[in-house]
């Protein structure tokens, strides 16, 4: 919202105040200001003139040749507008004045000598048109600086509108006023207002309201007045110059009216033309219906939609908008006018549901003080009066008062507001404060009772903690000493899930030369297109920008993928991993789980698949061991899930019996959409589910004080065969003096045969006695024999 | 005998000076002192030697025995040294500049920094808490005093999900089921990640990370709020560092500031972090409201406390001055590479 210091001046003295520190003092007290914008500095000696002649300039349409007259000199003038015309006075800029921040210089128009200029509104900055130049009154005195009758110069600062969310009284500038005599400590001079009460015995109006809630009636107040006899159409120019500073167009006096009053008092009001609407009703559509709003445009309201009613026909959106039919048009001479207030929930719904949102919608939302509706209506017949003494009031101020918002006392102790802000303030100080904040406070003793002004009792200030930010924020956060305080430490407990996170991305990185990326939690429909990645239909958003991208990821390997092909651009080798979380979803409209997955994807133009499975499996192995000292096993996956799954080298991992996840090479149908030629394998692991399994105690064996001693064993399997087979053929020989037994080599004679061998290296050895050479023979002859029952032979 | 004896000694003295190899020592060790070595032979046949002699040319052949010992044992390390001295004239240089083909992965940035300050927030006492990124409307509106229709959400475009949930909007969002677990007192830090329903620009991000915080205790004051936010940042910074705080309008904080700092980088001078401003809006924060403490199950009359939330993504960006928010959802690992894993 844009704030003129004009505007502020005509209810706060600001004389010898630096307005500047002024507005740095209003953002440390009140609300972020986000920009000072200083208007006037680049208009300099424009005065006003006469045009004495107008003459045609041979060869041009559009020039004329004007004789305008100074009141000290009569200069000839080239100037392309259309409204010119003799005896007009005019805002002229002479040789050497500025305008724009430019300097006028004499010039030669279509080989006329020109000497200055004539301006347009928008060439002084105070409108945008420039149909034509500014004609002005006619008892304008020649000579005279155009800003003594035109207030060009103001300052205007722009207040964070997200910062008066709560502040509906700020939403116009007297409440800003009241802010800033309470900083300044300058009395807050009262508004200068109509005094209704004159006009009581006048016909009241035809004002109805459909209550059809009691508690929380969609229209608290309706109040009206009628107008006759308007003949000035323009507002003045200081009305004018306010609005378009303060951000609104100049339509004409009526308009401009309601919109000076809103921009005052943060009421918004709405004019109707007195001859197409002389009662209203305010109803809700009972129907959907088409309607025509003063913009111009056809809106389609739906059913339930606040309307305010003439007979029949709605001719307004209640607290948005204004109907085309009924609006004021530049002949109207008579006027209804509406003051209401309407409930700021409702308004809100109707203007994000028609995406309209009005100054008059934004400011309804914020839950408007109803006794305002009345200040309104007294403070625009005061003003109207000044603009056009002429016009007649022609019915009493009817008032329909559906529902007061409770008064609201707050009861507070001095200590307590010290307690909170961490600092002594004065009793004077307070009560002060509170007061030029217009609450009205009792002190007994320690106590103070505090009346909450009308205007902050909406919802703004409701208790204790409210009135601790009145006094600290006025008194200065600045001002306040920090403070120490002796809070108890205890021992914090760590987090085995962080502490299992934090572990795995640093053995990731460090240990596997991993990255960590961050990706986003949806899908990416054309991305999946484009490589060929099906994924299950999940929770989707509603409302995304994106329209298609819209569903959660169910897996992390679909954005893992995304960003493999992504950096496979620019690179031969991708190795990353992201712990993020994953959604699952039933669609029975109930809450969706969440898992925390890490997600691993290696890609390498070097590395065979094979090396890549291996890789991931160290890499799981490790997390695991390191965190839970537990062992992995991993099962071939027999029917895959995913289609980026490979359907014969994919494997779940099992964790104490729970499978955690997956590692798989990738679909070669998948693999080609990114690069044929590298290989790529995805992994998903449950670091949640890790997380909650226990850590299994390390337990120390002592070392044997004898021999051992070793032995190989070098055997021929059938190629499918795997090594687990081979280990539980070991264990199943129930050996007596097997310390350890690992896996030396694989050897493949070659690729056409069907056989491999696995020599495997046997540790041997007794804690009680070296063992003799029978004894040694005897074990391998047993676990030989385990084998060639199950028809595996070594190699002689 | 004797001159025998001494004309062997300068034998084995000549032959010593001519050694060159192991292979020389022990050829002169076994003409000397092997099983048909000279200086055994003499020891062999001493019987033939005349009695008076025998003793004196016994002992004298002994004690050369020792010497030419000592001679080969002191020639053989001789010997030894020199092969060593050989052995690494010949080594071959190394060339130390030659790239290693080592891989150094990266930790995301929003990794380091949060790791950073949740053990600045732990040594200070407080517990780290994880929130869900799907989100219930209560948990991130009403629960932190943001009822239905209410104005305030404008301030944050939300992304509403076809269950009536939502991605959570604000780190706020664990700020209830974090007080319902707890009670008062409390400590607690809870970062994650968040999301907005907005377009991407260099400066704006559907998705990032927030850090929030919250102090509940008995006789908590705004003074304390300002202690603590300036010796937290002090230490994220690791810089003494000036703060000023400013109304600013948070639902779920009563009052609620801007915490603003003076610019770390240049001090308030001017530059580009701070954009020539010399403050950075960097925290917002407030004593929490009354209504939030009493739907978290804490009575506001005996408690209160200080609620504070730290971009942490705003954080990463100044720490490694990178201008472009988007960077960091890239997954661009010509990006992410540059973080090294500390």
């Amino acid at each position: 919202m844009y704030i003129s210091i004009n505007w502020i001046k005509d209810f706060v003295d600001l004389d010898d105040i630096d307005v500047e520190n002024l507005i740095y003092k209003f953002t440390m007290s009140t609300a972020e200001v986000e920009g000072i914008t200083k208007h006037g500095e680049d208009i300099q000696n424009v005065i006003v003139a006469q045009i004495v002649s107008v003459e045609d300039v041979e060869n041009s349409k559009k020039l004329h040749k004007l004789i305008v007259n100074t009141g000290k000199e009569k200069l000839q003038v080239i100037c392309g507008a259309p409204n010119v015309k003799p005896n007009a006075k005019v805002a002229f800029a002479q040789i050497g004045s500025i305008v724009q921040g430019q300097k006028i210089e004499k010039a030669i128009l279509a080989g006329n000598e020109s000497n200055g200029m004539c301006l347009s509104e928008k060439e002084l900055g105070i409108s945008d048109d420039h149909s034509g130049i500014i004609i002005l009154d006619d008892n304008a005195k020649l000579g005279e600086d155009i800003k003594n009758i035109i207030p060009i110069d103001d300052i205007i600062y722009e207040v964070d509108n997200k910062s008066l969310t709560n502040r509906p009284d700020l939403w116009g500038h007297y409440g800003i006023a009241r802010e800033i005599a309470t900083i300044t400590k300058r009395p807050l001079k009262p508004l200068d207002v109509e005094v209704l009460s004159i006009y009581n015995d006048l016909e009241k109006l035809d004002i109805g309201v459909e209550v059809d809630n009691d508690e929380n009636p969609l229209c608290l107040r309706y109040s009206g007045m009628r107008v006759e006899n308007v003949t000035k159409k323009q507002a003045s120019w200081k009305m004018k110059v306010r609005l378009y500073y303060c951000g609104m167009r100049s339509i004409n006096l009526l308009a401009d009216m309601t919109n000076y009053i809103m921009l005052e008092l943060g009421q918004p009001m709405h004019a109707f033309d007195q001859n197409v609407v002389d009662s209203v009703y305010v109803k809700t559509l009972k129907d959907n219906t088409k309607f025509t709003t003063l913009d111009g445009q056809e809106r389609n309201l739906s059913k339930g939609t606040l309307m305010i009613w003439h007979k029949d026909e709605p001719v307004a959106i209640a607290g948005v908008m204004g109907g085309l039919a009924s609006e004021i048009k530049d002949d109207t001479n008579s006027l209804f006018l509406e003051s209401a207030n309407f409930e700021a929930v409702n308004i809100r719904k109707t203007a994000s549901k028609l995406d309209l949102r009005t100054d008059a919608a934004a400011r309804y939302e914020k839950t408007l003080d109803p006794e305002l509706t009345e200040t309104a209506i007294a403070r625009f017949i005061k003003l109207l009066k000044e603009e056009d003494n002429g016009v007649k009031i022609t019915s009493s101020f009817t008032d329909v008062y559906i529902k007061r918002y409770p008064h609201i006392t707050i009861h507070i102790t001095k200590d307590y507001i010290d307690k909170s802000i961490g600092k002594t303030i004065s009793t004077d100080e307070i009560i002060s404060t509170l007061t030029n904040l217009a609450f009205v406070t009792k002190v007994e003793d320690n106590d103070i009772t505090i009346d909450v002004p009308t205007f902050r009792a909406t919802k703004d200030v409701s208790q204790k903690a409210d009135i601790v930010e009145e006094i600290a924020r006025i008194h200065g956060y600045d001002n306040i000493t920090p403070q120490t305080n002796l809070w108890k430490v205890s021992p914090v407990k760590k987090d085995a899930l962080r502490e299992l996170e934090y572990s795995t991305k640093d053995l990731l990185a460090t240990k596997y030369g991993m990255s960590e990326i961050h990706s986003y939690v949806w899908y990416n429909t054309e991305l999946n297109q484009e490589l060929g990645i099906k994924v299950k239909d999940n929770l989707k958003i509603t409302n995304g920008i994106v329209k298609l991208d819209n569903t959660l990821r169910r897996e992390m390997a679909p954005t893992i993928l995304y960003a493999i092909n992504n950096n496979l651009k620019y690179m031969q080798e991708c190795k990353i991993f992201e712990i993020g979380r994953t959604f699952d979803y039933n669609f029975d409209g109930k809450n969706a789980d969440e898992y925390k997955v890490l997600g691993i994807g290696l890609a390498s133009f070097k590395e065979s698949e094979k090396d890549l499975v291996f890789e991931a499996k160290s890499m799981i192995d490790n997390i695991v061991m390191v965190n839970k000292n537990l062992t992995v096993n991993y099962k071939n996956i027999e029917v895959i899930e995913n289609n980026w799954m490979h359907p014969v080298n994919s494997f779940e991992i099992l964790v104490n019996n729970i499978s955690l996840g997956y590692i798989s090479v990738l679909h070669p149908k998948i693999k080609e959409t990114i690069n044929a030629k590298t290989s790529v394998v995805i992994a998903e692991l449950r670091i949640d589910l890790l997380g909650n399994m226990l850590k299994k105690d390390i337990c120390y064996k002592e070392v044997s004080k004898y021999q051992t001693v070793n032995f190989d064993l070098s055997l021929i399997v059938d190629k499918a065969i795997k090594y687990e087979t081979i280990e539980s053929i070991i264990k199943s020989a129930n050996l007596d003096y097997l310390i350890d037994f690992s896996l030396v080599d694989i050897y493949e004679q070659n690729a056409l045969s069907n056989k491999k061998t696995f020599t495997i290296r046997f540790t041997i050895g007794s804690y009680t006695d070296t063992l003799t050479k029978e004894q040694i023979d005897a074990e391998r002859e047993k676990v030989l024999n385990a084998f060639n029952l199950n028809g595996i032979y070594i190699n002689e | 005998m004797e001159s025998k004896l001494s004309n062997l000694k300068e034998q084995i003295i000549n032959k010593m000076n001519d050694v060159k190899t192991s292979a020389d020592i022990e050829k002169i060790r076994v003409e000397f002192l092997g099983k048909k070595g000279k200086l055994i032979d003499i020891l062999k046949n001493i019987k033939n030697v005349e009695a008076s002699k025998r003793k004196e040319i016994g002992e004298k052949t002994n004690l050369l025995k020792v010497e030419v010992e000592n001679l080969i044992e002191s020639k053989k390390e001789e010997l030894k040294e020199k092969e060593f001295e050989n052995k690494i004239k010949n080594t071959e240089k190394i060339d130390i500049t030659i790239p290693v083909n080592d891989k150094i992965g990266s930790l995301h940035p929003i990794t380091i920094v949060q790791k950073e300050l949740e053990d600045i927030f732990t040594s200070m006492g407080f517990t780290v808490e994880d929130g869900n990124e799907v989100e219930t409307e209560y948990n991130n509106f009403e629960a932190v005093n943001v009822p239905k229709y209410h104005p305030a959400r404008d301030m944050q475009d939300t992304f509403w999900l076809e269950n009536g949930q939502l991605l959570k909007t604000q780190t706020s969002a664990a700020q209830n089921k974090i007080m319902l677990k707890y009670g008062a007192p409390l400590k607690a830090i809870f970062p994650g990640r968040c999301f907005r329903n907005e377009a991407l620009d260099a400066s704006h991000e559907n998705t990032f990370f927030q850090m929030e915080g919250m102090m509940i205790d008995k006789n908590v004051s705004i003074a304390n709020l300002i202690y603590f936010m300036k010796t937290l940042l002090s230490e994220v910074f690791k810089k003494d560092v000036e703060v000023r705080l400013r109304p600013g309008y948070f639902p779920f904080v009563e009052p609620g500031f801007e915490l603003d700092i003076k610019c770390p980088y240049c001090s308030g001078k001017g530059c580009k972090v701070c954009k020539n401003g010399s403050w950075i809006e960097l925290c917002p924060c407030g004593m929490i409201h009354p209504n939030v403490l009493k739907m978290g199950g804490i009575d506001p009359e005996e408690y209160s406390g200080f609620a504070f939330g730290l971009g942490l993504s705003r954080l990463a960006m100044m720490k490694y001055n990178i201008n472009d928010l988007r960077a960091l959802n890239s997954c661009d690992l010509r990006v992410l590479k540059q973080m090294n894993i500390k």
